[in-house]
């Protein structure tokens, strides 16, 4: 034992004295050549040409029977660098592949990268990565599972989804909770692109949402979100729990960690409000239940940040959707006055998105703020003017359709973008169906266009 | 979300990441348009676009732009949160992230990406666990680092040993590792790693930005 130590202790000062990590600096100078290289040249055309040297250079280091793990990572960096930029460099995708199965550590991490980078989930390649991931997945190392994990989150095909499934589920036991989160997002993952496949697991997510880990709990929210989307009927056993879950989560009780500037969790606050919009909508006793908390998360929103608009934003849109209560409406009415009435160009931009999808319901708030509409008409930011747009668009009666018309043909007239020309050309159109006798002076202006 | 990219003052592309299955060619007709549309926009404009069938978001932070396509029915500011939420997660790792540290760096850029949003979702983790999960990763790769030069012919046989040691005590803190320490060459290495992490360790983050402060 003592020999041994004194070994490690003589080589200790060599280790020290020279460059504390040579494997690093070899790889980042490689690269950072190019980058550099890049950056001094001035003309696409020198760039082209320095890339494709590079990319032949890659090529054939890769294809040497010669080359380690550690230069094959530089190299797949390197390579992904050029992808980047927009050079092709296909040949090096089997060997992305490779690395990820061969090498170790920060070597299959790079392999795993370069693999989610470089492949989309219809490549045929993909099919080569599977029993890499199947054997990660079994591994003993964790770090190996996650990333085994968080690939298969990412890119997966979707034939090949039976062969990893009962993994994956198994995961979902497993003591570690960033284990079981990422098992969870997968699952999400598979259920967008075969939801048959997933159905027989569903009492497995309802586990996922009474997690005690909230990571856990959130990543099966985005599962519920969808499932719920499609079929909110069969969720409305779950709506207490939702809003149990919501009510702590306003009140501060999860782990202090989990706050961002302050304000608890706004990620899984987003979330569970909308899935209770969805289960609200048009049924009056599931919305009576959810009265309360959104009260509660409203009042709690009050302070001026900008994470704090967004939850308030989502309550309004909340509160709109389900089964009316006139005091929520009331204060969400407010909440919105105070939108449009911001200076912060991003607020404004939500007020009137928020006016064009409540007016709907109540005319009356577009009425009372109809002086900063007209302001807003003729704002210098075009996105802003054609939010406008699109609300004096609802709002068109019979008194007000032709100066809308005019208005609406002014800005085609200016627009650039074929997208949005086709759009409100859509729109005019519309409104002439609707209003003929005052819109034949106007529409022959439409056909001009 | 759809994709992000993020890109210089100049357009030039230094990161990006898509959710969305599309072909190569389509990616990068996308990604040129939308850089040039977002280039062409005023300081005091509105951070959201509708732009073709997409809503965008974007930010500026010095001289780089975090774009992020979303889906209809996603909430706008709450995406610029994502943004600054990541931005966030980049000052911590790096210590005070300057453009540099993303070109050179942007393997790393991608696994802390990768560890916050998966699948174009974020994961509602706290900051502090990205960051420990990204920085485990890391310290495995030193432990192996370290071993490969100490006992370059050992080699495989310990990085395979140290990585299980690390999966035993379940990626726990440096000095629970000590305690658990016996009596084998790749533990020694370890507990002599604990003694040099003053020196080792660190070096990860401050070498990217020492070597190119700009």
């Amino acid at each position: 034992m003592s020999d041994v130590v004194e070994r490690t202790l003589t080589a200790l000062p060599s280790l020290l004295s020279s460059d504390p990590s040579p494997g690093r600096p070899s790889s980042t100078s490689k690269l950072g050549t190019l980058i550099r290289g890049i950056t001094e040249l001035t003309s696409k055309h020198d760039e082209e040409k320095l890339i494709q040297r590079e990319l032949v250079s890659i090529k054939e280091q890769v294809s040497s029977p010669n080359t380690t793990m550690r230069q094959m990572k530089e190299l797949m960096v390197r390579a992904v660098y050029c992808e980047m930029l927009g050079y092709e460099a296909s040949f090096s995708y089997i060997h992305a592949i490779k690395l990820a199965q061969q090498g170790t550590a920060l070597d299959k991490r790079v392999g795993y990268l370069a693999v989610s980078l470089f492949l989309n989930e219809s490549h045929e390649l993909l099919l080569l990565l599977v029993n890499t991931v199947l054997k990660d997945l079994q591994s003993t190392n964790l770090i190996e599972v996650c990333m085994a994990l968080t690939v298969v989150g990412q890119v997966f095909p979707k034939d090949m989804i039976p062969a990893i499934l009962p993994m994956v589920e198994e995961k979902l036991n497993h003591p570690k909770e960033i284990i079981r989160r990422k098992a969870v997002l997968a699952l999400y993952k598979f259920y967008l692109i075969a939801p048959n496949q997933v159905q027989h697991i569903h009492s497995k997510f309802r586990k996922a949402l009474c997690d005690k880990d909230p990571g856990v709990m959130s990543a099966s929210l985005h599962i519920y979100l969808e499932m719920v989307t499609e079929k909110p009927e069969s969720y409305k056993d779950l709506v207490v729990s939702f809003v149990t879950i919501l009510k702590q989560v306003v009140g501060g009780k999860l782990p202090i960690d989990f706050n961002y500037h302050s304000v608890p969790a706004p990620w899984l606050q987003i979330q569970l409000l909308r899935i209770l919009s969805l289960l609200g909508k048009n049924d009056r006793s599931t919305s009576e239940m959810m009265y309360e908390v959104l009260d509660e998360s409203l009042r709690r929103a009050e302070m001026n940040h900008n994470i704090t608009y967004a939850i308030l934003f989502e309550c309004v849109k909340t509160i709109y959707t389900i089964h009316p209560k006139a005091e929520l409406l009331e204060k969400a009415a407010k909440c919105i006055g105070n939108f449009v009435l911001s200076p912060k160009i991003n607020l404004k931009y939500l007020g009137l998105k928020a006016l064009t999808y409540v007016v709907q319901q109540d005319a009356d708030l577009a009425l009372q703020h109809q002086m900063t509409i007209i302001e807003c008409l003729d704002h210098s930011d075009l996105i802003i003017k054609r939010e406008t747009l699109e609300l004096l668009f609802r709002i068109t009666n019979g008194q007000n359709v032709k100066v809308i018309v005019e208005k609406l043909l002014e800005f085609l007239r200016h627009s650039k973008d074929d997208y949005v020309t086709i759009d409100l050309g859509g729109k005019v159109t519309e409104l002439a169906e609707k209003y003929p006798s005052e819109m034949i002076s106007s529409s022959l202006w439409c056909m001009n266009e | 979300m759809r994709f992000m990219l993020l890109f210089s003052r100049q357009g030039k592309l230094r990161l990006q990441k898509w959710y969305v299955p599309l072909g190569d060619q389509e990616k990068r007709r996308l990604g040129r348009e939308l850089v040039q549309t977002i280039l062409g926009r005023k300081a005091k404009m509105c951070s959201f676009l509708e732009w073709r069938d997409l809503k965008v978001v974007y930010k500026r932070y010095a001289s780089l732009y975090f774009c992020c396509a979303i889906e209809e029915q996603d909430n706008e500011l709450i995406t610029l949160e994502v943004i600054h939420r990541y931005v966030e997660l980049l000052d911590k790792y790096f210590g005070s992230v300057c453009e540099l540290d993303i070109i050179f760096n942007f393997e790393k850029a991608y696994f802390i990406l990768d560890e916050f949003l998966l699948g174009g979702e974020a994961q509602e983790t706290s900051k502090k666990s990205v960051l420990k999960a990204i920085e485990q990763a890391d310290q495995l790769q030193e432990n192996i680092d370290f071993q490969m030069r100490l006992f370059p012919v050992a080699g495989r046989h310990s990085q395979k040993a140290s990585s299980e040691l690390v999966s035993q005590s379940e990626l726990v803190s440096q000095s629970e590792l000590v305690s658990q320490s016996e009596l084998c060459l790749p533990v020694l290495v370890l507990v002599l790693n604990q003694g040099l992490d003053g020196v080792l360790v660190p070096n990860m983050a401050s070498e990217s930005s020492g070597l190119f402060q700009n």
